[in-house]
């Protein structure tokens, strides 16, 4: 609003007033003229403005003369002058800001409330330009000083001065601009600052103020974001994010077809067409600059957070499409701060697809299929991490693909949304451009801005090609993992976890869509995750030249598990050597490089919920996990004493293996002796053990463990049937969670201590040290030596004193000898000045 | 003091330096004038280097902040009250009783410069005596030329006399009463009769002959002085020691012969406690003791702040440990000592700081209002001096680690309190690290006093935990010590894994619960490559005195040999602690493996003879078990039999295991610790 001049004012005003109404937003105190706003329109001109128009409004308000309009002023002014009597309060209150709030805001209720301390700052500024430019306008800066200070006072009459003088105001203006152009230079690079933010904020204000108004300020603002000062650039970055998140239509704005252009059209729908062409261009001018400046270093972060936003909040605005390509290549980002920021952007874009329909999610995943493809799954974890987020119907597996080429022809505005799949943008447009009428498109808008949902057809469909994409990318990581393991394995790099960054993710994503896969892939899928986990034929082979971390492969073993059993375990696949490569995984285990939640989660998957196991095999985990809850922490240990628990009484005759009954009676195997370092679980004899670590682990520090053993080796007096009070009623990974350190410390600090003690004096006795330490202190010094020392001592002390005595004769001494040259010159004064007497008695 | 003298500062500011505050002012004006015209270039260094100072002055107030915060954080609050109120109203001086006979000696006289000491002092003092004597030569002529410059002299004298006289009194009031008192002494001026070897060999024997003989108020008094020597040097005090040998005669015969007369002169026994003195307190007796003994109290005091040298010092602090309930009368007298002996503990000398703590010990358990003073002091102290630890301190602050234990062992009830307040504030630390995984709450826990401090209760609770009900402490100290474990994983903080192993260990000793130590020494046991052009510098790694290793060791041959050997170390002490129980062969199975894979993989020879030596033992031990309680008929299931087993071997203490462990712990340095 500011940038017009006072002339214009006027006339824009006659304009508004037009209807009956006077102008309802256009509030007084913001239309104040400052010397910017008139340098401004000095270099402009205006040429551009539509004075036509204004002129033809103007013209219309004939009847009413200058008096009506004074009148109407007057009363509004008085309205105007109650509510800021009630303002100011307000207006103390919020002085800090941050700048990217300083822009006003609109109330659910329609109002602007405006940000005072952005307001306080630019009055400051605009004061200390005056003083710079005091010879200039002095009538021009009595008028705005004014302004602020009288505001809230008489805020009648100070309104009705402003109004008179800004008319005068402006000539003198334009008389003074090239002077003050001067002045400017001079401006220190603070100041500009100053006075650019203030702008910016001015602007901004106008913008969310009048959307359709104003909406030229938008080239404005994005000439102020063209600014050499980086901070200024920065700022104009976000206020434009700040305008356009308000005012960017929940519609997609359509190119008019030339056709329609030269069709004569209301005024209008003039002016929303030009709005909308204006906006159009302006955003895509500004994220041409948001994708180019995205690659200076130094406006990075802020680049990117300006596109993020942008697409949170319009994910259905024409150009989504380099938004998104710009946030996917961001996912891998090595700053922590904009991946973070990249990734949550893309999982609300997943999680919200009420907001586009779906199109942006399947989008974004073409995209990240293509950027995995493109770095050689050399990518950030994150990256592949959001898809996690994604979202898919429970029956979609199970619809036939044909559902999906029926296209519904009859409405035009399904075809509308297929084409952004399968068209560029321009082509699309082109198809659309005959067929849609005027009065079509505006039902259109409203319908969309009305209902978001989607056919339950089409929402397959598309639901559909995202899960194709996806899986895509997980199997390309896959096969890329195989054959850089094989590749690296020779190499015997052994750095677990950096070589296949997008092996974990992928893999819990594997888990978590394992229900989706296509049956087809089914068999191909388990090969490669056994591979994967480590095995090999030959049983001779150590599993170290694998070069996945055991987590990595613990892992492999889940997700055949949860991919075998998602398909109601129709699946004919022999998963033994799964078990075979979690019985010797668990070895490999180490606390703190890798992740206990996987193992956990493996024993949950592999032993806890599966049915009746093989008895030989049970009985080799269950040795193998009393023997693991021996070496490792209180929280694996109680994961390895459940899952031990339930295999028990799920093969009772495993229970023999807590009874002393030598050689395990009739059930022994066919070795007969125990053998913990075998590979095999057929081949350990585990069944001729005894669990003696149960007994051992009741002395466990850990209360939850050592009850644990108890209530297993209680089992044994039970007959097979039964099974002990359950004490503990979770899966191995939530008693993992519940017993790790982490939550341990993250619970609240226990109460003070409360420690009754029986009241004991413990006698004179020595507790820790030794008497041998304490014998060497009665051993009393020589009596010669300490007589020598105790002589030194004396003898030093005396040295010292008697040096000190010493050195102050001997100061008193010169400075006596000092004061001998002060004597004399007091003499000669005093002969001088009888002298002088003598010579003045003379 | 300090406020008046800023005062006074102030005062002469104003009236005499007001010109150069001009000038000050001038200048700065000038410099803000010259600023912005100079070259934009010139201006910006400034800027900059100003800036780099601030910065460096932030950085290292802010590390000085951290670490007293960190003291602060874990210290006990200490309120410094000094009550001198028993003690200031008299300096120690006893009048003394004229009858007392002094000799002098004219045969000593001549050895009044006995001991020739070829330091620089005297050979400055000599010099500077010859100084004196040319300038005075000098000052002579000049008065003899002109004899008006006398009367000038003697004016300008005058004058200095009496301003000085006037400074003196305007600081008088603020003078620590320690150290002006004998001036201020009302009517007892004090003797300054010169002190001869006859005189106080006789006054000796009178006193040995008779306790309540006068000579004692004599020989007090020049214990006095001699105690005092040397603080002002222009007392007439100072001029009673002629002879060194006065001096040693008297501190000697005072030090070693005063708790005898004294209780001789209160008849009170040797094993008298406190309640008894307070009892005395109010008898007549004690009215004429009284200011004898405060006098000798505080004599002794005022030599334990002199002395300098550490055997004289351990010499005084065991006579005066025999007169320790003696100090209950004064308490501020007690505390003072207390702030000397606990200086005296923390210094590095071992004989010193073992005689100080005895004394200290002595006054905790003597005087219970001293304990938690002491429990106090104590704990601050053993903070301040755990701060940083070499090589050379481990030993010293293993001893004031034991030295505390030994204090808080005295009341358990009462220092339990402090215990877990400590603990708490350990616990804290630990959380909040945990929460925010900053790098500055990790140093909290990562260095030596948070360390230190977890030890001291872990061995705290070893020593009490049976005959005490401790459990809350031990579980609080236990999560402190596997939250530790789990904050700070990887191969650089192996050091402080294997010592929290230990702590394991000892804990684990004490409470017969089982601990899986394996878990934490996973790391120490891993093969790892070692980079093969590091051989040509030798740095000698001591996991004692190291939390962190340096990352350029990371790969150093001599870091993975201690690795492993301290592994072996903490490992076999796990094993030695369960070598019978029925299950050993189950404890052993995973180290085991790991043990046999690392011995087949290290490169490093002189690691495979004790790698091999730890199989072959608990390989050993592992068969016997098994054999053993393959004719056992119980279950694991029957908890009394599976006690029982091998007890009688374990008591016996004969198995190989068990020698081999000790051989085991005698090669780690003798920790002088009992168990």
């Amino acid at each position: 609003m500011g940038k017009r001049s006072g002339a214009k004012k006027k006339d824009k005003k006659n304009k508004v007033i037009l209807p009956p109404e006077l102008p309802p937003e256009v509030d007084d105190e913001e239309v104040y003229v400052s010397e910017e706003d008139i340098d401004f329109y000095g270099r402009h001109r205006f040429h551009t403005f539509d004075q036509k128009s204004i002129d033809r409004y103007v013209g219309r308000t004939a009847g009413h003369d200058e008096a009506e309009v004074e009148r109407l002023y007057e009363e509004r002014n008085k309205r105007k002058a109650t509510d800021a009597s009630r303002r100011p309060q307000e207006e103390d209150d919020d002085l800090e800001v941050d700048p990217v709030d300083a822009l006003p805001i609109k109330t659910l209720q329609g109002e602007l409330v405006y940000n005072k301390a952005k307001k306080a700052r630019y009055e400051e500024n605009t004061g200390s330009m005056k003083s710079k430019a005091q010879e200039n306008g002095a009538d021009a800066k009595q008028s705005i000083k004014k302004e602020p200070t009288g505001k809230s006072k008489n805020k009648k009459g100070d309104d009705k001065v402003k109004n008179t003088q800004s008319q005068t105001e402006v000539p003198k203006g334009k008389l003074h601009s090239d002077v003050l152009e001067e002045v400017k230079e001079e401006l220190s690079a603070e100041e500009l600052f100053e006075k650019k933010k203030a702008q910016l904020a001015e602007l901004g204000m106008a913008m969310l103020e009048d959307p359709e108004l104003n909406i030229r300020s938008l080239n404005d603002m994005l000439s102020i974001s063209n600014d050499k000062d980086q901070k200024v650039v920065k700022l104009g970055l976000m206020s434009l994010l700040a305008v356009f998140k308000d005012i960017i239509p929940s519609y997609r704005i359509r190119q008019l077809t030339e056709k329609e252009l030269a069709v004569e059209v209301s005024k209008e729908v003039k002016k929303t067409r030009y709005y909308e062409y204006t906006l159009l261009r302006c955003y895509k001018t500004y994220l041409q600059k948001l994708i180019s400046l995205e690659k200076q270093r130094h406006f990075y972060p802020v680049a990117v957070r300006c596109m993020c936003a942008l697409l949170d909040t319009a994910p259905h605005f024409n150009f989504r499409e380099s938004l998104l390509a710009s946030v996917v290549k961001n996912l891998s980002s090595s700053d922590d701060v904009v991946r973070k920021m990249c990734c949550e952007t893309i999982r609300s874009i997943f999680i919200n697809e009420g907001k586009h329909r779906g199109e942006a999610t399947i989008e974004a995943v073409r995209l990240i299929a293509d950027h995995v493809k493109l770095n050689d799954c050399q990518l950030h974890p994150d990256s592949i991490e959001v898809f996690l987020s994604l979202r898919f119907d429970e029956d979609l597996g199970e619809h036939e693909t044909e559902e999906q080429k029926v296209k519904p022809k009859k409405n035009k505005r399904w075809q509308n949304q297929e084409a952004p799949k399968q068209l560029p943008v321009s082509d699309k447009k082109k198809t659309r451009r005959e067929l849609i009428s005027k009065a079509r498109e505006e039902v259109d808008a409203d319908l969309r801005a009305v209902s978001f949902t989607l056919d339950p057809k089409e929402r397959k469909g598309i639901q559909r090609e995202t899960l194709s994409a996806l899986f895509e990318t997980y199997f390309r990581i896959l096969k890329h993992t195989m054959s850089t393991s094989n590749l690296r394995s020779k190499a015997n790099i052994v750095s677990p976890g950096a070589s296949h960054p997008l092996l974990a993710p992928c893999l819990e994503g594997l888990g978590k869509f394992s229900h989706l896969i296509d049956l087809d892939f089914m068999g191909e899928l388990i090969s490669c995750l056994k591979k994967l986990s480590g095995y090999s034929d030959r049983q001779d082979e150590t599993p170290h030249d694998n070069t996945l971390s055991v987590s990595e492969r613990m892992q492999c073993c889940i997700v055949a598990f949860k991919v075998w059993r998602s398909n109601l375990e129709a699946l004919n696949v022999d998963l033994q050597d799964f078990f075979v490569q979690l019985y010797n995984l668990i070895l490999e285990y180490r606390p703190d490089r890798d992740r206990g939640e996987v193992l956990a989660d493996a024993l949950k998957t592999l032993l806890w919920e599966g049915r009746q196991q093989d008895m030989l095999r049970a009985a080799a985990f269950i040795k193998r996990l009393a023997t693991f809850a021996l070496s490792f922490g209180s929280a694996e240990a109680i994961a390895a004493l459940i899952t031990l628990k339930h295999l028990l009484q799920k093969n009772s005759k495993c229970r023999n293996m807590l009874e002393n009954d030598s050689g395990g009676g009739s059930l022994s195997s066919l070795v007969a002796k125990y053998n913990p370092e075998a590979k095999d679980p057929y081949l350990s004899g585990a069944l001729a053990s005894v669990l003696w670590e149960l007994s051992l682990l009741e002395k466990h520090y850990d209360i939850s463990v050592s009850s644990m053993a108890s209530n297993i080796l209680s089992m044994a007096n039970l007959n097979p049937t039964q099974n002990p009070v359950p004490i503990l009623n979770v899966n191995p990974l939530e008693a993992y969670r519940d017993l790790s350190i982490e939550r341990e410390l993250s619970k609240p600090a226990s109460k003070a201590l409360s420690l009754n003690l029986k009241k004991k004096r413990r006698g004179k006795e020595f507790v820790v040290l030794s008497p041998d330490v304490l014998q060497k202190a009665d051993c009393s010094v020589d009596k010669d030596k300490l007589e020598e020392k105790l002589q030194n001592h004396f003898a030093v002390l005396r040295g010292i004193s008697e040096n000190e005595r010493l050195r102050a004769e001997l100061n008193h001494t010169l400075s006596s000898i000092n004061m001998y040259k002060e004597y004399k010159k007091q003499k000669k004064n005093t002969k001088s000045k009888i002298v002088r007497k003598k010579v003045a008695r003379v | 003091m300090a406020k008046k003298l800023g005062k006074k500062a102030r005062k002469f500011a104003r009236k005499n330096l007001q010109s150069a505050a001009k000038r000050n002012r001038k200048i700065r004006n000038q410099f803000n004038h010259r600023r912005p015209r100079r070259g934009g270039s010139g201006a910006r260094e400034d800027g900059d280097e100003d800036l780099l100072q601030r910065v460096d002055d932030a950085s290292t107030m802010a590390t000085n902040d951290a670490a007293d915060a960190l003291i602060s954080g874990l210290e006990f609050p200490e309120d410094d009250v000094e009550i001198d109120a028993d003690l200031s109203d008299s300096d120690g001086y006893l009048s003394e009783d004229p009858g007392c006979p002094y000799y002098s000696d004219g045969e000593d006289g001549d050895d009044v410069k006995d001991c020739i000491m070829q330091d620089g002092l005297d050979k400055q003092n000599d010099d500077m005596n010859l100084d004196i004597k040319k300038q005075k030569k000098k000052l002579k002529k000049l008065l003899d030329k002109d004899p008006e410059f006398a009367n000038f002299l003697e004016k300008w004298q005058a004058e200095l006399e009496s301003y000085r006289s006037k400074e003196d009194s305007d600081e008088e009031d603020g003078m620590d009463a320690m150290d002006d008192d004998d001036d201020s002494n009302d009517g007892n001026y004090p003797n300054a009769k010169i002190l001869t070897s006859k005189t106080i060999s006789e006054w000796c024997q009178l006193v040995s002959k008779e306790p309540k003989s006068p000579a004692l108020r004599n020989l007090l008094n020049a214990f006095r002085d001699a105690c005092r020597y040397g603080v002002h040097s222009d007392s007439p005090s100072m001029q009673r020691f002629q002879n060194t040998r006065v001096f040693y005669q008297i501190i000697t015969f005072v030090l070693s012969e005063s708790d005898n007369l004294f209780r001789a002169l209160l008849e009170i026994p040797d094993d008298a406690n406190k309640g008894r003195i307070m009892n005395l307190k109010n008898s007549k007796k004690w009215q004429t003791v009284d200011p004898l003994l405060k006098s000798y109290l505080r004599s002794s005091l005022n030599l334990l702040s002199q002395l300098t040298d550490n055997k004289i010092l351990a010499f005084v602090l065991t006579r005066l440990r025999v007169s320790a309930v003696l100090f209950s009368a004064y308490p501020s007298t007690a505390s003072t000592l207390l702030k000397i002996l606990f200086r005296l503990w923390a210094s590095g000398d071992q004989s010193l700081s073992l005689s100080a703590f005895l004394m200290i010990r002595e006054v905790a358990s003597l005087l219970p209002d001293c304990l938690d003073l002491c429990l106090i002091k104590a704990y601050n102290t053993y903070l301040a001096s755990t701060k940083l630890v070499n090589d050379r301190n481990t030993k010293h602050i293993d001893f004031l680690m034991n030295c505390l234990v030994e204090l808080y062992s005295l009341d358990v009830q009462n220092s339990c309190e402090r215990a877990v307040t400590s603990v708490g504030q350990l616990n804290a630390i630990l959380r909040q690290a945990s929460k925010t995984k900053e790098k500055e709450d990790l140093r909290k826990i990562d260095n030596w006093q948070y360390i230190n401090c977890v030890n001291l209760w872990v061995r705290f609770l070893c020593c009490n935990y049976k005959d005490y009900n401790l459990h809350p402490l031990f579980s609080q100290v236990l999560q402190v010590l596997r939250g530790v474990a789990h904050l700070f994983p990887g191969t650089r903080y192996l050091p402080l894994r294997l010592k929290l192993a230990q702590m394991l260990n000892e804990l684990s000793t004490c409470s017969q619960m089982f601990f899986p130590i394996p878990s934490l020494l996973f790391d120490c046991l891993e093969f790892r490559e070692i980079s093969q052009k590091e051989q040509t510098q030798k740095t000698k790694v001591n996991f004692l005195s190291l939390l962190k290793v340096p990352k350029n060791m990371l790969k150093s041959r001599d870091f993975q040999e201690e690795c492993v050997l301290s592994a072996i170390q903490v490992l076999s002490a796990h094993f030695a602690q369960w070598s019978y129980h029925i299950s050993f062969p189950e404890v052993a199975t995973i180290p085991l493996i790991l043990l046999k894979r690392l011995h087949e993989q290290t490169t490093i020879e002189s690691l495979h003879r004790p790698i091999k030596r730890l199989i072959d033992q608990v390989n050993e031990n592992k068969e016997f078990i098994e054999r053993k309680r393959e004719v056992v008929s119980f279950s694991p299931n029957d908890k009394a039999p599976v006690d029982s087993f091998l007890q009688e071997e374990k008591s016996s203490g004969n198995a190989s295991f068990t020698r081999f462990y000790a051989s085991i712990a005698e090669n780690r340095q003798p920790k002088g610790r009992k168990t």
